[in-house]
């Protein structure tokens, strides 16, 4: 071997739990090593919120703290900027700043950060943001170029497994309820797995909002919310149009204060009507009993409209 | 046929800049305006009281300030779009304000690509479809230039009115300017309320030291303008005899480069090597101009939730690490009480005089 294996860390939050698939099969196709962080956990959270601006959202508090736990630990670690995929799919507004909040907050740390540019409305396309990502990492762009089409053919068939796992438990008998939030979100073993995890104690079948094809969600978007501009909350919006009458019970799981979950949440609640709806705005705790009590009250409620209690 | 009924059109209060609303409204558009009445503490609880807990503080304000124009007899209500969460406030605004009861039409830009030149024809053919459009053009012109005037005016008067020994007569004469852009009515009107408003300024005799603490004003688009908002921070501090400077404002921030900030960014590329969201360019690049000036202090100044300036604070503090500038970080919500803030901006003074007399 005529050079080091180059090691890119991946912070495991925020849009590593949309596009982990598409990450590590890429640099992997390219020779390269991936280190994750490690799983969030209290550590994580409170050395991220310590980094972080007091009134930031818990999702970026707990990306700094999975950031810091790489620094140090590879080469580079991987901070996308993602601004919109074309008009009205944008991305919040935190992910086109998170590439130089985290290079501001981490100045003095000597690590260095890899980042890509996805902003559809100037042109700049994902495509050409990892061939760019591959040329600075020195690859031969016939090679970034196949490992880019691998990568995203590994994100498309990890995708569509998923969405498939999930539809088939429409099939199954029991109580369903419907969980509308981010990726980065309900996959968080610290914010959204307890909440998943508590459902399935109490036999309750957790389904997932964002688990459907892409760009069906995305059309049916509109028949909620006509102008609705963000990327992951349209997604949201569509699966909620397509379950919606599939389901007994719709969660809102968001974390505190998520600024596009707090208007289309509300707007959710305003316009879908007829199934019951637990608004859950998960923050910073340490204990799970606040959150349990009012999934237990909220699966009582279903099960007493349904008449089974 | 039946005569067109005039729309009685109202946007929410917005800094001093609804003269140039009516203005546009009026004599483009050809429409009626209806002035929503000032934001009071009862805009604020009817907004708040409506709204969803933890969206921005503009949103509550101007969910309050289209209740009241809706009551003060507003049958057309006008919401912007935009690149953070106030993209998403149109929809969101209609609904509760229909789920209210409220009966009106809404139109809302962001149901259309404003980006598209044809777009533009449509959303004023909406407001009057008779409209005449040479006329329009020569108008809406008039409204950006009263616009700009406001901003200009608005800028000198902040930087000075701390050092009117008359008690007053600095106010007054912004006071009369501001009265000539509401009443104005043609292009006349305008321009002669400008010319008198520098005039009048510029003859006041002011006393100022020669050199003076100066404190720049960076932060989010509505909070940092909306004097009702901020709590009259800017009034505030100029009144302890400080120069307030503030870049942001819409002149600034729209009709000078509107089309993109990249020659502002030149400077800050060490600090930020992307854009960072909507006004943080401008903020990030104002906040280095104004240390690299050696400005005293620096205020941000944002609403409770404001995504795109949380996330630049970070930066901020680089730069005041970087060029030993002290700056005050201060949020707005609907909550926020004039005597907290009195008491912080006192202890900002002191300090920022005390480092002017030791350094």
């Amino acid at each position: 071997m005529d050079k080091q294996t180059i090691t890119i860390g991946l912070p495991r939050a925020l849009l590593y739990y949309r596009y982990y698939a598409l990450w590590r099969t890429f640099f992997q196709e390219l020779g390269m090593e991936v280190a994750v962080s490690a799983p969030t956990d209290r550590d994580i959270l409170d050395r991220g919120a310590a980094l972080a601006i007091d009134e930031a959202c818990l999702s970026l508090k707990i990306y700094l703290g999975h950031v810091a736990a790489l620094v140090g630990k590879c080469d580079y670690i991987l901070v996308p900027r993602v601004s919109n995929f074309g008009r009205q799919r944008s991305m919040c507004t935190r992910f086109e700043s998170t590439p130089d909040l985290v290079r501001g907050v981490f100045r003095d740390s000597g690590q260095e950060f890899l980042s890509y540019e996805v902003d559809g409305e100037q042109k700049k396309t994902e495509e050409d943001a990892f061939l760019g990502l591959g040329k600075r990492l020195g690859c031969p762009p016939k090679a970034v170029r196949r490992a880019y089409k691998q990568a995203k053919k590994a994100e498309a068939a990890h995708h569509k497994a998923r969405v498939q796992k999930y539809d088939q438990q429409y099939r199954h008998d029991g109580l369903k309820v419907l969980i509308a939030a981010h990726s980065y979100v309900i996959d968080d073993p610290y914010m959204g797995r307890p909440v998943t995890d508590y459902l399935k104690r109490a036999g309750v079948i957790p389904l997932r909002a964002d688990m459907a094809d892409r760009d069906t969600a995305l059309k049916k978007s509109r028949e909620l919310s006509p102008t609705c501009k963000w990327e992951l909350s349209r997604e949201i919006l569509g699966g909620i149009a397509l379950r919606q009458n599939d389901v007994d019970g719709i969660i809102l799981l968001s974390a505190f204060p998520c600024g596009p979950d707090a208007m289309v949440n509300e707007l959710i609640a305003r316009r879908v009507k007829g199934v019951p709806m637990l608004n859950l705005v998960l923050d910073s705790q340490s204990g799970t009993a606040g959150v349990e009590t009012r999934l237990e009250s909220f699966i009582d409620i279903i099960r007493f409209q349904e008449g089974k209690l | 046929m039946a005569e067109l009924k005039t729309r009685n059109v109202s946007f929410p209060r917005y800094a001093e800049y609804n003269c140039a609303f009516k203005y546009i409204v009026e004599q483009a558009l050809g429409c009626k305006y209806v002035m929503p009445p000032p934001l009071t503490k009862r805009t604020m609880e009817l907004g708040t009281k409506y709204s969803p807990d933890f969206v921005c503080t503009p949103f509550k304000t101007m969910l309050g300030s289209m209740i009241e124009a809706l009551e003060a007899g507003a049958d057309t209500l006008l919401m912007t779009h935009g690149l953070c969460r106030l993209g998403y406030y149109g929809e969101l605004l209609e609904q509760i304000l229909r789920d209210l009861g409220y009966q009106f039409d809404f139109i809302n830009l962001s149901e259309y690509d404003m980006s598209k030149k044809k777009e533009y024809i449509r959303v004023v053919r909406r407001f009057n479809p008779k409209v005449n459009y040479a006329r329009f053009l020569v108008q809406f012109m008039e409204g950006l230039r009263m616009t700009e005037y406001v901003d200009e005016i608005t800028a000198e008067y902040y930087k000075n009115c701390g050092f009117d020994p008359s008690g007053g007569q600095y106010q007054r004469a912004y006071q009369d300017f501001l009265t000539s852009m509401y009443t104005a009515q043609g292009r006349a009107d305008v321009e002669a309320g400008y010319r008198a408003a520098k005039r009048s300024l510029q003859s006041i005799p002011l006393d100022k030291p020669q050199h003076p603490l100066r404190v720049g004003i960076v932060g989010e688009f509505y909070t940092a303008m909306d004097a009702f908002s901020n709590l009259e921070l800017e009034q505030k501090l100029a009144g302890m005899g400080v120069e307030v400077h503030r870049w942001m404002n819409v002149t600034n921030q729209f009709l000078r480069y509107g089309s993109g900030q990249k020659n502002l960014r030149v400077k800050i590329r060490d600090l930020c090597q992307y854009d960072m969201g909507p006004t943080s360019t401008a903020n990030i690049w104002y906040a280095r101009e104004c240390a690299e000036r050696g400005y005293d202090g620096l205020v941000h100044i944002k609403s409770a939730g404001c995504t795109p300036e949380i996330d630049v604070m970070p930066v901020l503090q680089n730069i005041s690490a970087d060029h030993k500038i002290p700056v005050l970080y201060l949020t707005y919500d609907a909550q926020t009480s004039d005597v907290g803030l009195m008491t912080r901006l006192e202890a900002f003074y002191d300090m920022i005089d005390m480092r002017k007399k030791v350094l």
